[in-house]
């Protein structure tokens, strides 16, 4: 195969651009390729390069700016050795026609390479990268060997781990292959694509040798990781480098992450609030299911697990303040971590939404709570009055899941929920199962679901880097090192599925309660504002609300009561 | 409108110092009768509203009188209750609540608007703009930094450039 392909290579016109015309067959390029080489010496140099003594057609100007960045990645992600021989073995012809130079220099150099490449990467992309495939336009013809879904990268939705070449256009002829199909020139040979199922294997090769505690390898790996990386673009290179530093971490022990200090991660949280609609969605479904529970209650009481900023609660007492029949008295009660510094930043949040409640004229009664952990809430301490005389909901947003990293904890505090008797408890988690024993299966869920998250923030219509963004990413990165690096009491990182939570929800105890089309309206109505509407998707699944990127769910809402007495 | 409002008053100008012996005929004034002005002021779109608010004193007081921007975020909605009122007042006011929320809620829903939709875009501006006055109270946040200094503001979002 590769004997042909070097042979079209000399027979066509002088050099190797005109065989990739000639062989491709399309019509875009088969001008060029019989024109080549009547018009070489009779086309329009470019003046600036012809002075530096390069000749290239102006017309071939970007092509030849692809083909070098196409040579440069492809030398970048080059294993040891493999460029060596460009140096020593192949001859150059004519290197001031730099546009059949590095035609040359490109089909030099994967001859040898992918044959390495291909026993250990499968590629589940077909037509893109072998040399076999060139003479054959458009077709289908793959190899035998096709990938499970494991490694199927068109499993994670959007363009993180399978992003597409911006700048290559694929001509119209392409109809039969697949749309992440790199180009249809079949010049492209090794692609972003490529790396980038490199860089995921290689993540989970090295995943696979941390488990077995085969340290040496994973460090080997943990590196070539942060080149292949580097090659990347955009989420699946921020994603890799969030899971790099995390695998670094385990394998040299560095665990747990600097504790930042509280009020740092309500900053990087708030921005996170402000990127993407994640935060947003989870607040607006869980104050409707809220809302709805407290129907006409005259007194009212919220426990929030994890109050941090409160942003959830001035649009539940705006819509509490627009009721009817008037607003009811409404009191709240703030569970937060301690602060290193003794401020007391509950009370801060407090005294602002007392402000607020005063603006818009609802009786308003604060409380918070200080609590390493929410099992050292009794709920005696909360002051719960009978529901006969105040309503109680209980609000918890990203905060159960932390409670699986030790025995027991989440049963009391389940049980501690069930004697306060709410009429509705609002749970939104994570949905994705970070909570397996199995190293290697919680990495692997990991990577997909940050892939995904990644994704949607790159996707979220932000034009440039903004300092938000890089919050958010920050925030991100905190929780998959987490997930990744802790292990033990400091792996508070546990999330699970909505599936999980269902069951474990019915054995404590707890019906679901259903969020209504209302809820459903508000969380559409919100996503279509944010600029990247094509990829947020709301989901309703048999009562409960999941905002996902594109496939892939990733939070989840649900609400509970308690199951009526038998 | 403004053109007609210069040209009479060049007119009347001129009249005086041409034709003092003519008989002032009473003449329509539109700024001796604010009750009309603000009838026709109700009927105008955001953009307009402001342009008006820039032709005259009058005028800028009159723009800037909350039953006209109220007009405008519950245009094609049903009347709101009075409840609404006090709380969009207290929380800025419904110039505010137009500009800062109402407005952009409805471009970028613009391509999925449908009649029914229009109440709901007005509660989702409502919370919205309810987050954005939390977020703009205190003054200082718990970490002694003013609040706005390059704090994230909940209504960014509605900023960003819809990506069509």
């Amino acid at each position: 195969m590769k004997r042909e392909h070097q042979q079209i290579c000399g027979a066509a016109a002088a050099g190797g651009y005109g065989s990739s015309s000639g062989s491709k067959g399309e019509s875009s390029s088969t001008n060029k390729g019989k024109l080549w080489g009547e018009d070489r010496d009779s086309g329009d140099m470019d003046e600036l390069l012809g002075v530096l003594g390069y000749k290239v057609r102006s017309s071939d100007m970007a092509d030849v700016a692809k083909k070098l960045e196409q040579l440069e990645m492809v030398m970048g992600t080059a294993q040891e050795g493999g460029i060596s021989h460009l140096a020593s073995d192949t001859v150059h012809y004519n290197p001031s026609d730099l546009s059949s130079w590095v035609q040359s220099m490109l089909t030099e150099f994967n001859s040898p390479a992918t044959s390495n490449l291909d026993p250990v990467f499968p590629n589940s992309d077909s037509n893109s990268a072998k040399p076999r495939q060139q003479q054959i336009v458009g077709s289908n013809q793959s190899q035998v060997y096709n990938d499970d879904s494991e490694y199927d990268l068109r499993a994670i939705p959007g363009v993180a781990a399978y992003p597409q070449p911006k700048r290559i256009k694929t001509s119209g002829n392409d109809s039969s292959s697949s749309p992440t199909e790199s180009s249809a020139r079949p010049v492209v040979l090794v692609d972003l694509q490529e790396a980038g199922v490199q860089l995921v294997h290689t993540l989970m090769a090295c995943a696979e040798a941390v488990q077995q505690e085969n340290l040496k390898l994973a460090d080997a790996l943990v590196k070539h990781i942060g080149l292949l990386a580097a090659s990347q673009a955009g989420a699946m290179r921020k994603v890799a480098t969030c899971f790099a530093e995390a695998l670094a971490r385990r394998i040299y022990g560095v665990y747990p992450q600097d504790s930042l200090h509280p009020s740092y991660t309500d900053v990087l949280q708030m921005h996170f609030y402000e990127t993407c609609p994640y935060l947003k969605f989870a607040h607006f479904t869980a104050n409707q299911a809220i809302l709805e529970a407290f129907a006409t209650a005259k007194k009212v009481h919220v426990i929030d697990f994890g109050l941090k900023q409160g942003m959830q609660w001035p649009a539940l007492m705006q819509a509490l303040a627009l009721r009817p029949d008037g607003p009811p008295a409404f009191r709240l009660t703030g569970i937060g971590p301690p602060q290193p510094d003794n401020t007391d930043a509950l009370q801060q949040v407090g005294w602002k939404l007392a402000q607020l409640a005063e603006t818009i004229g609802v009786e308003f009664e604060f409380r918070g709570f200080i609590a390493n952990s929410l099992a050292d809430i009794e709920p005696d301490m909360l002051g719960i009055r009978p529901p006969e005389v105040e309503t109680l909901a209980v609000n918890s947003i990203f905060e159960l899941h932390r409670l699986f990293a030790q025995p027991g904890v989440i049963e009391k505090v389940l049980c501690s929920i069930k004697t306060m008797k709410p009429k509705i408890l609002t749970i939104v988690e994570e949905e994705a199962n970070h909570n397996s024993p199995v190293f290697v299966d919680r990495f692997n869920e990991a990577l997909h679901y940050y892939s995904s998250f990644f994704d949607s923030l790159e996707g979220s219509g932000v034009a440039t880097p903004s300092q938000d963004l890089v919050m958010s990413e920050l925030y991100l990165g905190r929780q998959i090192c987490n997930v990744v690096a802790c292990e033990g009491v400091e792996r508070v990182e546990r999330h699970e599925t909505l599936a999980q939570w269902r069951t474990r929800m019915e054995t404590s105890g707890f019906s679901p309660v259903h969020l209504g089309s209302n809820a459903y309206k508000q969380a559409s109505m919100l996503l279509a504002l944010f600029a990247g509407v094509d990829g947020y998707r709301v989901e309703e699944n048999d009562g409960c609300l999941m905002l996902g990127w594109h496939t892939r769910p990733l939070i989840a809402t649900s609400a509970w009561q308690l199951a009526t007495a038998e | 409108m403004a053109q007609n409002h210069h040209r009479g008053c060049h007119r009347r100008n001129h009249q005086e110092t041409v034709g003092e012996t003519e008989e002032k005929r009473s003449k329509f004034f539109i700024n001796d009768h604010a009750d009309i002005l603000i009838e026709i002021l109700k009927r105008l779109d955001g953009r307009s509203l402001c342009v008006a608010a820039s032709v005259c004193r009058l005028w800028c007081a009159i723009a800037r009188n909350n039953s006209l921007w109220e007009n405008l975020c519950f245009r094609n909605v049903s009347p709101p209750t009075s409840s609404v009122r006090s709380v969009v007042l207290a929380l800025g006011g419904y110039k505010r609540l137009y500009v800062g929320c109402v407005r952009p809620v409805r471009s970028l829903l613009g391509r999925v608007r449908r009649a029914s939709m229009a109440r709901d875009e007005v509660q989702l501006s409502l919370s919205l703009f309810c987050v954005d006055y939390y977020e703009r109270l205190g003054g200082r946040n718990s970490n002694g930094r003013l609040v706005g200094e390059s704090s994230p503001s909940s209504l960014m979002f509605l900023c960003k450039p819809v990506n069509v």
